[in-house]
């Protein structure tokens, strides 16, 4: 779709031929502007947007604009200058310019836009950030005269060092991290959607110029150290926030979300059955947490470990997930997602009943299970706070921690599960489920699996999720938390890990970070979810043969997935 | 043996509202095997069209020629929403893989619901949808109940009966004796031939979800008058009844989903009354409803009435 | 070489910007403004600021804000300033956990005002507890927040410092059950409730002391709040011919019951805690819903000389949205915080090393508020114990009586 639109936003040829050679003098005054105009004062008043006020001292948004020009200033010495004889042939630097013009375009139109929102009045934006607009105009401008280059090699042939690739995937990485830290940081709407802009303009620079299919490529080539690299960051994360628990409080509750996307993702993903009840599997996970845990509201008397508690949990919500995944033996489709829909209805009215008027006194119904006390292992209390290399880790990173190794187990017996027998038993099935059987493949006991999997690893989560939220009650596993599970993988990509992980932390980070946004969340959810569906069903990082499911009159994509899969049996 | 007969009354009363929500989702399917999961909202929508009519015209009043007015208004709020569901979201996905258009249903249906709630009080007069919102009690349909021995049925209950007699009786004559209900049967057996033999099968679809619309839109009235209040979240448990009512008894069969409705409903009446011990009472009936739901989709996939089981993978 | 230059020209921008870093000075410093040299200390508001009870959490907003207002102005405590830090909790336990932990990350932040549904402060209750900030509930009612799980048989403190100014189920439940019997004269009632805490727990105690008094409940049965037919339920209910409903739970269940009640020839008063006690229930119990009976805390709010000067303070104060059912309440509570905050910033540093010290205080807070006399007893719950029982009349709640009950 993106094609399309830049098809659209591009200037005719006889444009471009008579007045091209104005493009990058035009590129490079603009560039030249944004980064003056950012050491000027933007904003008269200093409250908004973190202070912008400053003449010789950019603040936060204002060096993101700096460093988005630098990038383009890097981009325009690759188009003319020193720069061309080594990365010329390699980078699409003009297609990265446009990218770069329009984004930075947006972004300074925000700044204007935030500052006289915030401030009450175009009077508040001061002379740098109209220099800094200007500057973006002239760029975006300049970066349509320039003529895409004629015959670029393909990047996937670059041989660079492969030491300078683990270099450049550290760095990725480190840069991930810090823009983590800086966007939660960030406790203005308006901040936190100009770093939204200025990420969402470097991977479309990233996108254009081919940074991002030669970082695919290496990716691939290092996979281990890019999922090293990417726990170590994670692991990281919390020694970034300075002893404060607030954004450690979210980043738990997105590593549960993305857990539990994750099992989902085995159900749905791997083997795809539509489940529209998954939620009540952390819920069990959750409920057999709290009714075993030392709260005084717990309704069994038995206090095993953890080790024994979590493995109760997540045995529980795998039988149920043998129970639900039992008619798959004779229903499938649309049907299936109507029984698993049930089934979760089913889970939450029982919850609902189960208070000793109603049922056998278990789950206190409505009320839930409170006042759950924190886990402790061994003599490690997750309430305490804890000082590790004279930073403070409070109660929410501890848990973070926890949560971290279980999401990596998850990711691991995805994977694991998706490279094996198994797992092309499962892409067997849902492609053809009658060729699959004919072929051999054991239909039933497959789909069971992959239901107690995944059930079984909800669970898990579910065990934590119970000390970590400190209650549990029925109204936390409404279907509405199975849709966004579902919508988690949807938006991500079924079938990927990254796509999941990055559908999950969407979903649950922006609506923390937009509170303003906050009542309008659940209309714009069910507006993605249709808009998703129509123009991009694979997913924003879509796994190629999935891809192909969605677009089979695509041949180049075909043969695209095609030569990819011989090249991972090649190896 | 009092008891039974209310609680035969109570069901027959809830079974007559599954029944007309039913056969929406069970028309749409038979011709375009498509659960249209959004169905429900197309019922909470009449409710609040009913309303809006009320609001706009009658204000405090309640003869009862209103009501035919405000079902007018009810079933054009849920025609409109019905056939503009069809058009924007799921005809360009009609050969998507079968995840897609259940997942957009879903998306729809969500996006319904906040769209109401967040917006009916944006119309100047309206009240805020944001919490239950007292429905208009209409003379003649509401007020003190008929006592019939140590049995009370409600007004509204008869109403809602007798539309699904009359709503029944109309759509048979349809279905069996008009040139578009033919159209529909032929494209529901086959789609293929029937657009060979000169059906436009676009415009059938359309007729099949405006169909279906207007019973659910008498529906929403229905229950606006039997509970006194509408709300945003109605849709919801409503549609996932009616469903299983569809499948309960058959879907794609229309008889199927008027018996399946009432059965449905006897069954939870019945379930509240005679399951002893904790398991009973009212408590539970939504979950006895959706058991039957899955022990029906497992054992007896055609349903009571059996219907045309296509192969869903 | 080419990448050389470009090391080149980065290297020295960056130089450059740090070199300008040392000529600039930015934000904090300047913070204060000059207006005053005073210290600030925070009181957090964890209500839902949206969603469907946002016109309960907004009022409660206001009126921490309104007494807030008060204080800076008569400059109640001597070099501090008091401000309010509002968040959004949306009625879900998950959701007011993250607000409590922003809140309790704040170092200004000594006491909160919230929450409004008894389920979320079970949530709210342990990050704030551990963060020693003193919480004042203005609307839960749930017995177990302030007496622990087993609070029938063994009240136990879990919280100290955790307080709250409306009364408990505890109260209220009894109070309805002698009305009905001694005042209205009925002997057989049927017990209708949510299976939600404060519904549970209202039916509870109100059979309780209804049969010790010598009545006799017929039928007990309950509702899922979600359901809007209650059909099935009051034809259970009606073969035991009751002469009054005693409904736990809150209006928009309880409206729409008495209404279908009446229409299904149950034509009998229903009777129910501050739950119901709003306009909205009139609206949804529709005419027949004349005669129907609410217990509510407090005396009438025009009968009260405070009260009468809060309801007018807030009109004056111009505040968008009405102070609701518990902006009296919420007004109490902030000036509650206010009165220990005297005590316990007197001599501190800062507004963190006052934490401990204002729970402390908080014990001995004892003034006239709004809602009648405000102190909490050794559990944290108010020792106000004014009732009023109101009557539906004409399309209005009207004051039936006004009692001190005495358990």
């Amino acid at each position: 779709m993106n094609e399309r639109i830049t098809e659209r936003l591009k200037l005719p040829d006889s444009v471009v031929q008579k007045y091209g050679r104005f493009g990058w003098p035009l590129g490079l005054a603009g560039v030249a502007l944004v980064i003056v105009g950012a050491f000027l004062s933007w904003s008269y008043d200093p409250d908004v947007l973190g202070d912008l006020s400053l003449n010789l001292y950019p603040g936060g948004l204002q060096i993101l604009a700096i460093i988005i020009a630098l990038v383009s200033l890097a981009l325009l010495l690759i188009v003319r200058g020193p720069l061309k004889p080594r990365f010329g042939p390699w980078v699409d630097a003009a297609l990265g310019l446009r990218a770069a013009g329009t984004w930075l375009l947006i972004y300074m139109a925000l700044i204007v836009a935030g500052i006289s929102a915030e401030a009450g009045g175009l009077i508040n934006v001061n002379p740098g950030g109209w220099v800094a607009l200007l500057g973006a105009l002239l760029l975006f401008a300049g970066s349509r005269l320039i003529a895409p280059s004629a015959e670029l090699r393909d990047l996937s042939e670059a041989k660079v060092p492969s030491s300078l690739e683990i270099l450049v995937i550290a760095v990725m990485m480190a840069a991930i991290l810090f823009g983590a830290a800086y966007a939660l940081g960030r406790e203005d709407a308006w901040s936190f959607v100009l770093f939204l802009v200025f990420a969402g303009g470097l991977i479309a620079i990233g996108v254009r110029t081919g940074f991002v299919t030669w970082f695919g490529h290496s990716s691939i080539r290092n996979r281990k150290v890019l999922t090293l690299a990417a726990f170590v960051v994670a692991f990281f994360f919390p020694f970034t926030q300075g002893g404060s628990d607030a954004n450690m409080s979210i980043a738990t509750q997105v590593l549960i979300f993305a857990a539990t996307a994750m099992g989902l993702n085995i159900v749905v993903g791997l083997a795809g059955l539509l489940d529209l009840g998954y939620v009540a599997f952390l819920g069990a996970g959750a409920y057999v947490a709290a009714m075993l845990s030392n709260s005084a509201f717990a309704t069994i008397d038995w206090k095993p470990p953890f080790v024994v508690v979590m493995l109760c949990g997540a045995g529980v919500a795998a039988t149920l997930g043998l129970i639900i995944g039992s008619p798959t033996l004779r229903v499938s489709g649309d049907y299936l997602a109507i029984v698993t829909l049930g089934f979760g209805e089913i889970f939450r009215l029982s919850m609902f009943n189960l208070d000793g008027t109603n049922g056998p006194l278990l789950t206190n119904g409505p009320n839930g299970i409170p006042a759950i006390p924190d886990l402790e292992i061994g003599s490690f209390n997750f309430g305490d706070t804890h000082e590790v290399l004279g930073i403070e880790l409070a109660r929410f990173s501890n848990y973070y921690f926890l949560l971290l190794a279980l999401l990596a187990f998850v990711i691991l017996v995805f994977t694991r599960l998706n490279n094996s027998r198994i797992g092309r038993g499962w892409v067997a099935i849902r492609e053809d489920e009658k060729a699959a059987e004919a072929m051999g493949v054991n239909t039933f006991g497959l789909k069971l699996l992959a239901f107690a999997v995944g059930a079984f690893l909800a669970g898990l989560a579910g065990t934590i999720k119970a000390h970590q939220d400190v209650a549990v009650s029925p109204d936390q596993y409404i279907f509405l938390e199975s849709a966004f599970l579902l919508a988690a993988i949807v938006l991500g990509g079924m079938g990927t890990v990254a796509g999941v992980l990055l559908g999950a932390t969407i979903l649950k980070l922006l609506p923390e970070k937009l509170r303003f946004f906050s009542e309008y969340r659940l209309l714009f959810f069910g507006l993605l979810l249709v808009l998703m569906m129509r123009f991009r069903p694979e997913g924003l990082v879509a796994s190629r043969r999935r891809q192909l499911e969605f677009h089979e009159e695509d041949e180049e994509l075909a043969v695209a997935v095609e030569s990819e899969l011989a090249e991972e049996v090649g190896k | 043996m009092d008891q039974f007969f209310q609680q035969l009354i109570n069901g027959l009363t809830l079974g007559s509202l599954y029944a007309l929500i039913a056969v929406g989702y069970t028309v749409v399917y038979g011709i375009v095997q498509l659960i249209n999961f959004a169905h429900g909202e197309v019922f909470m929508i009449g409710a609040f069209g009913a309303l809006s009519t009320y609001l706009l015209l009658f204000d405090d009043q309640t003869q009862v020629w209103i009501l035919p007015i405000m079902l007018i208004g009810a079933i054009a709020a849920s025609v409109i929403t019905a056939v503009l569901m069809e058009r924007v979201a799921y005809r360009p996905l009609r050969n998507a893989p079968r995840l897609a258009p259940l997942i957009t249903a879903i998306g729809i249906s969500v996006f319904l619901q906040e769209a109401v709630r967040l917006f009916y009080d944006k119309i100047p007069g309206f009240p805020s949808a944001k919490q239950r919102i007292p429905f208009p009690q209409i003379d003649v349909v509401t007020g003190p109940a008929i006592q019939i021995g140590d049995v009370t049925i409600q007004r509204a209950g008869i109403f809602t009966m007798a539309a699904l007699a009359v709503c029944s009786a109309l759509l048979w004559y349809f279905v069996n004796r008009t040139r578009l209900g033919r159209g529909m049967q032929a494209v529901s057996q086959d789609p293929d031939t029937a657009s060979l033999m000169g059906i436009n099968v676009d415009r059938i679809i359309v007729v099949a979800f405006a169909m279906g619309a207007v019973l659910a839109a008498i529906a929403g009235v229905s229950q606006g008058l039997q509970n006194s209040n509408i709300d945003f979240r109605m849709g919801f448990l409503a549609g996932l009844k009616a469903f299983t009512a569809a499948v309960l008894g058959g879907i794609g069969n229309i008889q199927g989903a008027v018996v399946g409705g009432l059965v449905l409903g006897v069954v939870e009446a019945m379930a509240i009354e005679y399951i002893p011990g904790q398991f009973g009472g009212s408590s539970w009936k939504d979950v006895w409803a959706f058991v039957i739901l899955i022990l029906v989709l497992v054992f007896r996939p055609q349903g009571l009435l059996g219907a045309r089981v296509v192969d869903r993978a | 070489m080419h990448q050389r230059s470009v090391v080149r020209v980065g290297a020295s921008l960056l130089v450059a910007s740090l070199a300008l870093t040392a000529c600039g000075s930015r934000g904090e410093d300047d913070a204060g403004g000059g207006t005053s040299d005073k210290k600030v200390a925070k009181i957090g508001v964890i209500a839902p600021l949206s969603g469907d009870l946002s016109a309960l959490g907004l009022g409660i907003q206001h009126s921490v804000e309104l007494a807030a207002k008060q204080a800076n102005d008569s400059n109640a405590i001597e070099g501090w300033t008091i401000e309010v830090a509002p968040k959004d909790d949306e009625a879900k336990p998950d959701v007011g956990k993250n607000a409590a932990t922003a809140l309790a990350a704040d170092k200004d932040v000594v006491g909160v005002v919230g929450t409004l549904n008894s389920s979320v402060s079970q949530s709210v209750q342990p990050v704030l507890s551990s963060a020693k900030i003193t919480q004042v509930s203005p609307a839960n009612t749930n017995p177990a927040l302030t007496q622990g799980a087993n609070w029938k048989t063994g009240p136990a403190r879990t919280y100290p410092g955790y307080f709250r100014t409306c009364t408990t189920d505890a109260i209220q439940g009894p109070f309805g059950a002698r009305y009905l019997f001694e005042k209205a004269g009925i002997k057989k009632v049927a017990t209708i409730h949510d299976k939600k805490a404060y519904g549970q727990g209202l039916v509870e105690t109100f059979t309780e002391e209804f049969k010790a008094a010598g009545g006799q409940v017929v039928s007990a049965q309950t509702i899922n709040p979600d359901d809007a037919n209650y059909q099935a339920v009051i034809s259970k209910v009606k073969p035991s011919a009751p002469e009054a409903v005693y409904y736990g739970g809150e209006y928009p269940q309880a409206g729409p019951l008495s209404q279908q009640m009446k229409a299904a020839g149950l034509n009998v008063p229903l009777m129910g805690g501050d739950g119901i006690f709003d306009p909205k229930y009139i609206e949804l119990g529709g005419k027949t819903s004349t005669n129907d009976l609410a217990t509510s805390v407090g005396a009438p709010t025009d009968t009260l000389e405070t009260a009468k000067k809060f309801v007018a303070d807030y009109n004056a104060a111009g505040y968008k949205d009405p102070y609701a059912a518990y902006g009296a309440y919420s007004f109490d509570a902030a000036n509650a915080i206010i009165a220990a905050l005297k005590e316990s910033l007197k001599d501190a540093d800062s507004a963190e090393s006052a934490r401990q010290a204002t729970i402390d205080a908080m014990s001995k807070v004892q003034f006239d508020g709004v809602t009648g006399k405000v102190a909490f007893d050794q559990y944290g719950d108010t020792t106000s114990k004014v009732l009023t029982v109101y009557k539906v009349t004409g399309g209005k709640w009207a004051p039936v009586q006004t009692e001190d009950f005495a358990k």
